[in-house]
């Protein structure tokens, strides 16, 4: 008998040999590298070395990659819903849970190769045009390094990540196509100025009492945009730069992350009876 | 039909959706090694009495239980209209839906007649193609009972004839095979016992033979002098419960 994990690998196998299909995500994958590699050519960021790399692209890349992941993502439970396969797989030993992380998983595959892939070559481009300095391994703050880099890489597949979490359970939240077009457009707007307005609000109103970086690690993009700074553009700074508490930021982007998917799996639960 | 034990049954099922009431005090028994065809006029509640069947809705009231063979998958669903995801083969989607259930997707195909078309891409499918594959993915894992929403909806005679002769088949693998429809010569010709409904409510249950009897003509005869014929669609409420 087929376990509850074989069936999350086989719905995961399905999303990945769809995507593998998908000329759509090979036209992000360009789209998002003609955006990143024009933007470092205008800051001649590849030259400098990664770090003023990293700066050319971050603005571009905090609002660019939620939305390359809800395009990836939010029709990724509602197609299924509408063509009533989600009806059919009710009656298959396939529970929600093995369902949504097998979308979210397969889904994943694709979305972190549309973004890892032109940002890596940038990081290439790096590699092969900055200056000597920038080839060795940081350790003392100050120092540009390949390194940090990679840890913007990692931090950048966290984020989309979490956004693809979130446009999935929006995806399992809608109910018909144009529902899921306007979800996702509100999402998108919550992940990348909406959550941040929120925390500036509260704060400014003086209604939490916590303080600024704390709270910035709530918010999905400010939590990126904190942990990129406090991990990566720090050795421009002469101090700690306390832009966000690390921690905070970091469970911040995994219990958005586990929320949404549990929002996911109890929407597709609750459409059986 | 011989006496079969039953594999599925619904005690007393109520369904409303808001004011409207779709099923009201439905019992039926589906039993193995029998074609239970469910008729009656658009918006009687056929559809919706499979779904509660199959598990894919609540009962407002009442219940259902499955008294069938344990089963990894107890039941197989086709909906109305089956849809695959495009991009895919046949044989890929009726791998997916084997996997799934450790059954051999070759064999399903062959079993409905789509053998032969394993690299032929879903959206290329003909109505009745895609119907069939949506029968082959209903057969996944052998479920004791297999629901069917009109399999012949749509459907040359000739298809909706093999449709029927494959649940006959199965019926007579001792399967429970319930099925809505409008097509009621193939019912007549292919069911053990048709359920008739209307306005959410089973009006009689019987043989076809019994059911032909009453008016000595078709089944056809049998079921406009059963149901109201003169409502386009019946859509009972609680005001006219």
């Amino acid at each position: 008998m087929t376990g509850r994990l074989d069936s999350f690998w086989v719905v995961f196998a399905r999303e990945v040999r769809g995507a593998a299909r998908s000329r759509t995500y090979l036209l992000l994958a360009l789209a998002l590298t003609l955006v990143v590699f024009g933007l470092a050519g205008a800051g001649d960021g590849p030259s400098a070395g990664y770090v003023p790399t990293v700066v050319d692209v971050l603005l571009v890349v905090e609002v660019l990659v939620p939305a390359v992941a809800f395009a990836v993502g939010y029709r990724a439970i509602t197609d299924d819903a509408v063509r009533g396969t989600l009806d059919v797989l009710a009656t298959y030993p396939l529970p929600p849970w093995a369902y949504v992380l097998g979308v979210y998983a397969g889904r994943a595959v694709a979305l972190l190769s549309v973004v890892l892939v032109p940002l890596s070559l940038l990081g290439v481009v790096v590699a092969v045009s900055a200056a000597p300095a920038t080839t060795v391994f940081a350790t003392h703050r100050g120092v540009d390094s390949p390194l940090l880099f990679v840890r913007f890489l990692a931090l950048t597949a966290g984020f989309a990540l979490t956004a693809l979490a979130i446009a999935i359970a929006i995806s399992a939240l809608a109910d018909s196509r144009r529902r899921a077009i306007l979800l996702a457009l509100v999402g998108l707007l919550v992940v990348v100025v909406g959550a941040d307005v929120t925390v500036l609000q509260a704060l400014t109103g003086g209604h939490v009492d916590a303080d600024f970086g704390t709270l910035l690690g709530v918010s999905p993009a400010s939590a990126y945009r904190g942990l990129v700074f406090e991990t990566v553009l720090y050795v421009a700074f002469s101090e700690r730069a306390g832009f966000v508490a690390v921690p905070v930021a970091a469970a911040g982007l995994l219990a958005w992350s586990l929320a949404a998917l549990l929002v996911a799996t109890l929407a597709v639960g609750s459409r059986r009876a | 039909m011989t006496e079969q034990e039953s594999y599925l049954r619904a005690n007393e099922v109520d369904r409303t959706f808001g004011d409207v009431t779709a099923l009201a005090d439905v019992s039926v028994e589906i039993p193995g090694g029998s074609v239970v065809a469910l008729i009656g006029p658009n918006g009687s509640g056929k559809t919706t009495l499979l779904r509660v069947l199959t598990g894919l809705l609540a009962p407002t009231d009442g219940d259902v239980t499955y008294e069938g063979p344990s089963a990894a998958r107890p039941l197989g669903y086709l909906p109305q209209e089956p849809a695959f995801r495009p991009g895919y083969t046949t044989a890929e989607t009726a791998a997916f839906y084997a996997r799934l259930v450790d059954d051999d997707p070759a064999e399903l195909l062959e079993r409905v007649g789509l053998g032969s078309v394993p690299n032929r891409r879903v959206e290329a499918l003909s109505g009745g193609m895609t119907r069939l594959l949506g029968i082959a993915q209903a057969l996944a894992g052998d479920p004791p009972v297999l629901a069917l929403d009109e399999p012949a909806s749509g459907l040359d005679p000739v298809m909706s004839r093999r449709v029927f002769d494959i649940l006959e088949s199965l019926a007579a693998d001792g399967h429970a095979v319930v099925v809505t429809s409008h097509d009621l010569p193939l019912v007549e010709r292919s069911a053990d016992l048709v359920v008739v409904l209307d306005r959410g409510s089973v009006v009689t249950a019987d043989t076809p033979a019994a059911l032909r009897d009453r008016t000595g003509g078709p089944l056809h005869e049998t079921f406009t002098s059963l149901v109201e014929a003169d409502d386009v669609v019946s859509v009972r409420t609680e005001a006219t419960r």
